[in-house]
């Protein structure tokens, strides 16, 4: 699938795994690249793009016998892009399914 | 690609950009690194993972960066430099007082021992009998004790305060240059229970040894010199001894 299109749909899903809890960016990083086919390096820019966007914000976690962990978190600007997106992108996927479907059905 | 090949490639392809915050990036890559080589996988395949040093670092490219924090850095430094003078002096003080303390606990433990074993130094000990000698000695010896666990826990109360607010400037830096920030520390001293639960009996029982003694001193001391005020007739303080 071409990378462009995915990157869109990448944020959308890195933004409803932020809206479950906070992450530092290696877990997202598995998260996503164990769901979808995608390079695993990805999603740092993705996290970077959507704090300079503000809609992220970062905090340091002390971990037991590490380095500190760099945590992501939805702000309230994040929360809200999110649940617009993702309505948006629910009814577009719709659209585009019952598209796809009706092609399905016109060659049998 | 080794992992070392791997993060120079990227530092390389960022500078391309004019990426400044390079660092920042790059430690991202490196945690990735730590992670998966902890899960057992070799440095090639995690880099083959990751992709393309050159295609991530494109990536990086059109985020625009905030501008806005050049000057709040500057800003939260110059502010850091005129809090750090009035807290250096602070701790200062803080420490002149420790040293205080210390030095009151040495005292008291001097003069218990030269009542003890009888001896007054430039006459500088009041001359009394021996038995209220060493009930007074006794009583030294507890303020001594005393004194030395504040002088302990003070100690490890500067430190967590100087760790406390070093945490703090490493913050103010870190938040007004739009980073990410570790959760600021606790003033007070986290000492392990079972030594906190010591220190407390310790210097409850200094504590206790001290009024216990102190009072029975002047007691004792009342009673042999035949006086409330046994100072009069022992002629301390300047006064002239009654006998």
């Amino acid at each position: 699938m071409n990378i462009q299109y995915k990157k869109g749909v990448l944020e959308l899903c890195v933004l409803s795994l932020l809206k479950k809890r906070d992450c530092y960016g290696y877990e997202i990083s598995e998260y996503l690249s164990n769901l979808i086919n995608i390079a695993d390096g990805t999603v740092y820019p993705i996290l970077r793009k959507l704090k300079s966007e503000g809609l992220v914000s970062v905090y340091m976690q002390e971990e037991s016998g590490g380095p500190p962990r760099k945590y992501y978190s939805l702000t309230n600007l994040g929360r809200e892009t999110y649940e617009n997106e993702r309505a948006e992108y629910l009814k577009f996927a719709q659209t585009v399914e019952s598209l796809l479907e009706d092609d399905d059905n016109d060659k049998e | 690609m080794t992992r070392n090949e791997f993060l120079s490639k990227l530092t390389d392809e960022l500078k391309k950009y004019n990426i400044t915050d390079t660092a920042d990036i790059v430690s991202e890559y490196e945690q990735h690194f730590a992670f998966k080589m902890a899960d057992g996988f070799s440095e090639e395949e995690i880099a083959a993972k990751l992709g393309n040093p050159a295609e991530l670092a494109s990536q990086f490219e059109s985020i625009s960066e905030d501008k806005k924090y050049e000057g709040r850095k500057t800003a939260a430094v110059i502010g850091l430099c005129i809090t750090d003078f009035f807290t250096g002096a602070f701790f200062v003080l803080l420490m002149a007082w420790e040293a205080i303390m210390a030095a009151f606990s040495l005292c008291n433990a001097v003069a218990a021992v030269c009542l003890l074993g009888g001896i007054s130094p430039w006459s500088l000990i009041p001359s009394m009998p021996y038995l209220s000698g060493v009930v007074f000695a006794l009583s030294l010896i507890a303020l001594a004790v005393l004194s030395a666990v504040g002088c302990i826990y003070f100690a490890a109360f500067i430190r967590q305060l100087m760790r406390s607010y070093g945490r703090f400037r490493q913050n103010t830096i870190a938040a007004a240059s739009g980073n990410a920030v570790l959760p600021s520390l606790a003033i007070h001293p986290r000492l392990p229970a079972k030594i906190n639960r010591r220190i407390r009996t310790v210097a409850l029982l200094s504590l206790s040894l001290f009024a216990a003694c102190f009072v029975l001193g002047m007691t004792v001391s009342m009673i042999s010199a035949g006086a409330l005020e046994f100072w009069h007739a022992w002629g301390w303080f300047g006064y002239t001894a009654v006998n």
